[in-house]
């Protein structure tokens, strides 16, 4: 819904009006010198009023009328980018909505056929199998509203912060992620800078951000193959410090780039690779609370770069 | 035998209650179930449950305001909440007015019937549950809860403030089986397969601190494949 606003020029006519009173005023004096001259010819020093006086106020309505022009350039660009963000905001709406009901109708459908099958199926034990799979149903649309709620709260809950060594985070990440079975059969590596000086300590909750570097990680090792590499690595650029985790898996389509932060969105890629596809949305969530941005740079065949960028 | 206790299930939504209630009669309870808030109160007078299973978000008189009347009234009949709202901040606050304990919906109702018996387990009667206690006594053990700051011996033990949120949850949820996932949920306020691990880490914080030996907890035991229990008894003071 957008509401139109009146455009500036006329919202604001009466300040226009006043910047037009400078050279009306100049006018006026002229005219009056200009009278008085011709009864009066000994007043010489008003004669050059006469030109001074308009000109003053041709150039001070100038002055105000640029400032109103640039006043109102400015407004007309905000208002634009409001509406602009606005489209955005309703756009983004309409796919999480699109995506959420997607979400919804699987286990729904399902749901709803085992519970129609029940009635006429045979054997008890095939009327468990439908019960077991129902039940699965529902755990999983219970595990959607409970993530979503979680994901919600994070955005709003106090963090409780401390100094975090970056370097200890990233070698217990490592750790968790050589544990899973599919680690062993990646080249993983680990790259934190110890010379000229080790990595600042950032300000932030730990668990938090070992939950958002092990999310990263998680999806690079879901996503590539055996034989593949894949590489977290941190740095100090300037005031920030970069954690990257890089993979050399079949990397993500550019359109689908921009997307892949959004509540729900699976890619093409993700299809059949279990998820909840609410992870990087949680990754972009708790790097945003800590002060920091996101990023991803990608070559499709190639592999994906994840980047956090977070305050020192 | 005893008779079955009597849970008094409060929830709007017939959908819910029509089948959680023959759920909770099978478990063994005696159920009487109420609509809204208003109900809720006239069979707290006519029945005197053992247990109240209240949702939050009711029309009329909602569960807080339910919950708040039986507390001013100096009733102490243990309350387990329904909530569905996400925020962290309004289970707090229904914890110090004085709830035994809550459950986000949607639940397990396996989970609700342990919760149940944990709660009646642990449940004093005529007197205020632990949860909205502001001193939690554990032998040598002392934990304000106000100044979120816990004593052993008298002296300050230096825990990190996810550590004493942990030791604070477990200490109100005494003798009580405490899942990983459960006190990540609680504690954390997510669960996800990696939180084990830093679940794990705090407990290792929580009995280096109180020098706790884990094959024999004084405090905390450890549940293989389940989880963690506090086995200290523990006592409340100043409501």
């Amino acid at each position: 819904m957008s509401r139109r606003t009146k455009p500036y020029p006329t919202r604001n006519l009466w300040l226009w009006l006043l910047a037009l009173l400078p050279t009306l005023l100049g006018l006026f004096t002229a005219g009056v010198i200009a009278l008085g001259q011709l009864e009066n010819h000994r007043i010489y020093m008003a004669g050059r009023l006469i030109f001074v006086a308009p000109l003053l106020g041709v150039l001070l309505t100038g002055l105000l009328g640029s400032i109103l022009l640039i006043h109102w350039r400015a407004e007309r660009h905000v208002e634009r980018a409001i509406a602009r963000h606005r489209r955005v905001a309703a756009e983004e709406r309409r796919r999480f909505l699109q995506r959420l009901d997607h979400e919804l109708k699987n286990p729904l459908t399902a749901i709803r056929t085992g519970l129609a099958n029940l009635a006429w199926l045979p054997s008890d034990e095939t009327r468990q199998a439908t019960l077991d799979s129902v039940d699965a149903q529902a755990l999983r649309l219970s595990r959607l509203a409970s993530d979503l709620r979680k994901l919600a709260e994070l955005e709003v809950r106090p963090l409780e912060t401390a100094p975090v060594d970056v370097g200890e985070l990233l070698q217990e990440v490592m750790a968790a992620a050589q544990e899973r079975p599919d680690g062993d059969q990646r080249h993983l590596g680990l790259t934190i800078p110890q010379a000229p000086w080790p990595l600042p300590t950032v300000e932030g909750d730990q668990d938090l951000l070992f939950l958002a570097v092990h999310n990263l990680v998680d999806n690079a090792l879901k996503f590539s193959a055996p034989g593949d590499t894949v590489e977290i690595r941190a740095f100090e650029d300037g005031a920030r410090l970069v954690i990257e985790v890089a993979d050399t898996g079949p990397g993500i389509p550019e359109r689908e780039a921009p997307h892949v932060w959004d509540e729900l969105y699976r890619g093409q890629g993700a299809r059949g690779v279990p998820g909840s596809g609410l992870g990087l949305t949680l990754v972009q969530a708790i790097t945003e609370r800590h002060g920091g941005q996101v990023g991803l740079r990608s070559r499709s065949g190639q592999g994906t770069v994840f980047t956090l960028r977070l305050p020192v | 035998m005893m008779a079955n206790p009597s849970i008094l299930l409060v929830d709007d939504e017939q959908a819910i209650t029509s089948n959680l209630a023959p759920f909770l009669e099978r478990a063994g309870f005696e159920v009487i179930v109420a609509a809204d808030g208003r109900a809720a109160l006239d069979q707290v007078d006519q029945v005197d449950p053992a247990l109240i299973v209240l949702d939050i978000l009711m029309p009329r008189i909602d569960g807080r305001a339910v919950l708040r009347h039986l507390r001013q009234q100096d009733d102490w009949t243990p309350v387990i909440l329904l909530t569905q709202i996400g925020e962290s901040t309004e289970r707090a606050m229904a914890l110090e007015e004085g709830a035994d304990d809550y459950l986000n919906k949607p639940f397990d109702p396996h989970e609700l019937v342990a919760r149940i018996r944990a709660v009646l387990r642990r449940a004093r009667p005529g007197r205020p549950p632990l949860t909205s206690a502001q001193r939690l006594l554990c032998g040598k053990l002392t934990m304000n809860r106000t100044s979120r700051r816990a004593y052993l011996e008298g002296k300050e033990l230096g825990l990190t403030p996810k550590a004493v949120a942990l030791l604070e949850y477990m200490m109100t949820h005494p003798d009580e089986l405490l899942s990983r996932d459960r006190l990540l949920d609680a504690v954390w306020g997510w669960d996800y397969p990696t939180g084990t691990r830093t679940v794990d880490t705090r407990i290792a914080e929580l009995r280096r601190a109180l020098g706790d030996d884990p094959d024999n907890p004084r405090y905390i035991e450890t549940v293989h494949g389940e989880g963690y229990r506090f086995v200290g008894e523990v006592e409340g003071t100043g409501e």
